[in-house]
């Protein structure tokens, strides 16, 4: 997963601690305290999943949480598919499971 | 007493119920070039026309496509047949079934029924001769009582065509 800081928030950041410096008006602003707000997303090449087709940043259709109740898992291939749809075809599978886009072995990246 | 042809169908899942909703959608904000998708309210029975692609053995001919969902699709391909009068192609049999790798073996749940509607233009679009398989007439005869491709062992053994 990764982090964004939200733009204000990241130009405040790069303030020195405790002084914000405006352009025109000369004044201090003291902060007293402030409240982080950061959203995230996949790290995937893709936006959806290749199998239910639904966002990275959605969960699968058995879900209703995205996150660590639906993760993201990649192959050796590097293609990445929702954790709980790369099984269901794997399982489904009698002989080697293949990469649904690639058609490589599927392997789990170590 | 009756009997049906075709056998029973089982419900869709939930995630294949999805994922054709998804699929319809899309077809439908932008359907593959030559397909027209026959309006229905039934899910898991699509009818689409194939037109014959121009400069091909099948310009101007229309065809139509009867796609059947299982309930575990897209883990499991979709049957695929072509409905009475199927075009004749060398890898098309008379009853409609089709000798296409990716309906059988080679599928993969990446793929959609747009994708295989490509590929079934692309199959008709390279045929030399309007012709039916060598085996047509006993492959058909082994297919009575409504068998499904899905429940053939195909060989595939030619990938020019």
């Amino acid at each position: 997963m990764r982090a964004f800081l939200p733009r204000t928030l990241a130009l405040l950041c790069s303030q020195r601690p405790g002084r914000l410096e405006l352009p025109l008006a000369r004044m201090k602003v003291k902060i007293l305290q402030w409240h982080a707000v950061a959203s995230w997303t996949w790290d995937a090449q893709d936006e959806t999943c290749g199998i239910c087709r639904m966002a990275f940043d959605g969960c699968c259709p058995d879900c209703k949480f995205p996150g660590d109740d639906c993760p993201l898992i990649w192959g050796a291939c590097n293609h990445a598919f929702h954790l709980h749809c790369i099984l269901k075809w794997v399982n489904s599978q009698t002989s080697t499971p293949l990469c649904p886009m690639c058609r490589r072995e599927w392997q789990f990246k170590g | 007493m009756t009997s049906s042809s075709s056998p029973a169908r089982k419900m869709l899942s939930k995630i294949a119920c999805n994922r054709l909703q998804k699929e319809l959608a899309e077809w439908q904000a932008s359907p593959p070039g030559g397909f027209n998708y026959k309006v229905s309210d039934n899910l898991q029975r699509w009818i689409i026309e194939v037109s014959g692609a121009e400069g091909t053995l099948y310009a101007g001919e229309k065809y139509q496509l009867q796609v059947d969902f299982p309930e575990h699709y897209p883990m499991e391909a979709p049957q695929v047949i072509f409905m009475n009068p199927a075009p004749m192609h060398p890898h098309i049999y008379s009853n409609g079934h089709i000798c296409l790798d990716i309906l059988y073996d080679s599928w993969s749940p990446a793929m959609t029924v747009s994708s295989v509607c490509i590929s079934i233009l692309s199959m008709l679009s390279s045929s030399p001769a309007k012709e039916r398989p060598a085996d047509n007439d006993r492959y058909v005869r082994n297919c009575r009582n409504g068998r499904s491709p899905k429940e053939t062992r195909w060989w595939f053994h030619d990938d020019k065509v």
